[in-house]
C-alpha cells in the first residue's frame, strides 16, 4: 500500500498524557492516513487504550486526566474548545467488550442513526439493513430484528456494536482490542470485516496480539511504557524494525 | 438455548412477583377497611353528638402528607441528579451536601416523628391550633371535637414541611445517587462514543436503567413519611384516650399506607435486582 501520497486525516503532535501524577504517554507524534488501518501494538499497560480514547475524547470523563500537545482532525485541533459530541460522531469507537444497549437489535442499530439526526422510520429501516449488511450480520438477524441482543453470541454482539457505530456515519472508526473476548472463528470474521471497511473508513486498531496487527494493518506503531518506539509501514515494522525493542517485541522476546 | 431458558425464567419470576404484589393489595385493602369501619362505629357510638365526617378530612390529611413528601422526594431526586451527573466528585458543594446527607440519612425516622410531636402538641393535651385545627365544633376543652385537619398557611405547617424535607430528602438523595452510580461507566462511554450528548446519555441509558430503583426509593421514602405521621397520631391516641376517635382512623390509614408502600418498594427493588442481572451481558 502506498503510504506517501495518501492525505493524512489525523495528526498527533507531541501528545503527553497524565493520570494524576502518573505519566502514561510520553511525547507521541504521528500521522494517520485516510483510508488505511493504523494499528497500535504493545504489551499490557503500554497506553494503547489511553491513546485511542484520546482520539475521540472519551478521556474527557476520566478524573485526574491531563494532557499536553495537540491532536488535529482534518487540520483542526480538537482541543477542549470544540464540540466533543460532534467530533465523536465523526470518530466512532468499538470496545473490547461488546456493549449492546437496552432494546431490540433493530433499536440498537437505529440508535446510531438517531444520534446523527435521522428519525423518519423508512430511512431508519434502510440504514439498519445497510449497516447490518456491511457487517455481515444481516442474514443472521434478519428475522429476529425485534428481539433483544442477549441471545446473540459475543461475536455477533460485537458485529452489532460495529453496525451501530457505522450507522452514525463516522469517518474514522477506532477499535480497542475488538477481539479480546472472542473465539478464533469470530476473530477471523472481525479481521476480515476490518479489511473490508477500509474502502469507506479510516481505521485505528489497538491490539496486544502482534500477529493480528500484522494481518489487518497498513501502518503500525509500537508503544512501550507510554513511548511510541517506532511508527511506520506494517511490513517494515514486522520484517525490518529499526529499533532493538521493536524487534524484540515482534519476535516475541519482549512483553 | 441456555440464554433463552434464563430469559423465560426471568419472565416467570417477574409474573409471580407481580401476582404476589396484587394479592397483597387485594387482601390488605379490605383488612384496613374493616379496621377503619370498626373504629368508625366505635366512634359513632361514643359520641352521637358529633357527626362524624371521617373520610373526607382523613383523606385530605393523607393527600397533604403524600403531596408534601412527593415534593420533598422530587426535590431529592433532582438534587441527586445534579450532584451525581453534573458536579465532579471533587466539587466542594457536592462533598458538603453528600456529607450532610450521610449524617441526616443515618438519623432514624422516629427521631423526626418525635420532633414533629413536639411541634404538634401542647402539654395541656390539646392540639396546637396552629398546626392542626379542629372543625367548627371546636370549643377548646376536648369535650366536643370536630374533625381534625392540617391547616396550611401557618408557620407550624411550614415547620412540618421542613421536618418532612429533612427526613425524606436526604434519604432520597442517598438512594437515588446509588441508583445512578449503578449505571456502569462502560455503557455510558459506549453511548458517548456514538456522539451522544449528556442529555441523550441520560435519556437513553441512565434514566431507563435507574428508573425502577429510583421509583422504589421514592416509595420507600413516602412510606417512612406516612409511618412517621402514623406514629404521631398513634402517640396522640395513646396519650389522650379521651381525644377524638378519628385519630385512630388516621393512625390505621397512614400505617397501612406506609406498609403498602414499603412492600411495593421492596417488590420494585426485587424486580430491578432480577432485571439488572445484566440483561445485555448474560453470564456464561
Ligand atoms: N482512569 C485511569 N486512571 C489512572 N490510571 C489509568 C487509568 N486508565 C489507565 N491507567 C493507567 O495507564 C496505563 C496505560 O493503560 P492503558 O489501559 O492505556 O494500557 P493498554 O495498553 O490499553 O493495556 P491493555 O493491553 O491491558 O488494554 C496503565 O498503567 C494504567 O494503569
Ligand atoms: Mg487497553
Amino acid at each position: 500500500m502506498q503510504t506517501e501520497n495518501v492525505p493524512s486525516i489525523l495528526s498527533v503532535r507531541n501528545l503527553s498524557i497524565w493520570y494524576g501524577d502518573k505519566q502514561v504517554l510520553r511525547d507521541l507524534s504521528f500521522e494517520v492516513k485516510q483510508g488505511q488501518v493504523t494499528a497500535f501494538i504493545g504489551p499490557t499497560n503500554s497506553g494503547k487504550s489511553t491513546l485511542v480514547r484520546c482520539i475521540n475524547r472519551l478521556n474527557d470523563f476520566t478524573p485526574n486526566f491531563r494532557s499536553t500537545g495537540d491532536i488535529l482532525f482534518r487540520g483542526v485541533a480538537m482541543g477542549t474548545a470544540s464540540d466533543a459530541t460532534a467530533l465523536r460522531k465523526q470518530i466512532g469507537m468499538v470496545f473490547r467488550k461488546p456493549i449492546p444497549f437496552r432494546g431490540s437489535i433493530y433499536e440498537n442499530v437505529a440508535y446510531g442513526a438517531q444520534i446523527s439526526g435521522v428519525n423518519a422510520s423508512t430511512h431508519l429501516d434502510t440504514i439498519v439493513e445497510k449497516n447490518l449488511r456491511k457487517t455481515g450480520l444481516w442474514s443472521e438477524v434478519e428475522n429476529i430484528l425485534g428481539e433483544t441482543p442477549e441471545q446473540l453470541s459475543i461475536g455477533q454482539q460485537q458485529l452489532l456494536c460495529i453496525a451501530r457505530a457505522l450507522a452514525v456515519e463516522p469517518e474514522i472508526l477506532i477499535f480497542d482490542e475488538p477481539c479480546g473476548e472472542l473465539d478464533p472463528i469470530e476473530t477471523v470474521k472481525i479481521e476480515t470485516l476490518v479489511r473490508e471497511l477500509t474502502k469507506d473508513y479510516t481505521l485505528i486498531f489497538a491490539t496486544n496480539k502482534r500477529r493480528q496487527a500484522a494481518r489487518v494493518s497498513d501502518v503500525a506503531g509500537f508503544l512501550y511504557c507510554g513511548e511510541l518506539i517506532e511508527f511506520g509501514a506494517t511490513e517494515k515494522i514486522f520484517t525490518n524494525p529499526q529499533d532493538n525493542r521493536t524487534e524484540q517485541y515482534v519476535t516475541g522476546r519482549l512483553g | 438455548m441456555n440464554v433463552m431458558t434464563t430469559c423465560a425464567l426471568r419472565k416467570q419470576k417477574l409474573v409471580s412477583q407481580i401476582i404476589t404484589f396484587i394479592f397483597i393489595g387485594i387482601v390488605g385493602a379490605p383488612i384496613s377497611g374493616v379496621l377503619q369501619k370498626t373504629y368508625a362505629a366505635d366512634t359513632e357510638a361514643a359520641s352521637a353528638a358529633t357527626p362524624l365526617n371521617t373520610l373526607s378530612p382523613l383523606l385530605d390529611d393523607l393527600y397533604t402528607v403524600l403531596s408534601i413528601s412527593f415534593v420533598a422526594i422530587l426535590f431529592g431526586i433532582a438534587c441527586a441528579f445534579y450532584l451525581q451527573e453534573w458536579l465532579p466528585q471533587t466539587n466542594w458543594v457536592r462533598r458538603f451536601i453528600e456529607s450532610v446527607v450521610a449524617i441526616l440519612g443515618g438519623v432514624p425516622s422516629i427521631f423526626y416523628g418525635i420532633l414533629a410531636i413536639g411541634i404538634f402538641f401542647t402539654d395541656a393535651g390539646t392540639l396546637k391550633t396552629v398546626g392542626i385545627v379542629r372543625g367548627p365544633q371546636d370549643i377548646g376543652d376536648g369535650s366536643a371535637l370536630g374533625p381534625l385537619s392540617f391547616q396550611y398557611d401557618t408557620p407550624v405547617f411550614y415547620i412540618v414541611v421542613l421536618t418532612f424535607i429533612l427526613m425524606v430528602t436526604p434519604m432520597t438523595i442517598k438512594t437515588t445517587q446509588a441508583a445512578l452510580r449503578s449505571v456502569a461507566t462502560p455503557i455510558r462511554e459506549a453511548t458517548y462514543a456514538l456522539g451522544a450528548s449528556h442529555w441523550q446519555v441520560l435519556r437513553r441509558q441512565v434514566i431507563p436503567i435507574a428508573l425502577t430503583r429510583i421509583l422504589a426509593t421514592g416509595c420507600r421514602a413516602m412510606s417512612s413519611a406516612l409511618a412517621t405521621v402514623a406514629l404521631i397520631f398513634g402517640i396522640y391516641i395513646w396519650q389522650y384516650t379521651n381525644g377524638p376517635r378519628e385519630m385512630s382512623n388516621r393512625f390505621i390509614l397512614f400505617l397501612s399506607g406506609a406498609l403498602f408502600l414499603s412492600i411495593f418498594s421492596s417488590v420494585l427493588i426485587k424486580l430491578c435486582a432480577s432485571a439488572s442481572a445484566d440483561p445485555t451481558h448474560p453470564t456464561r
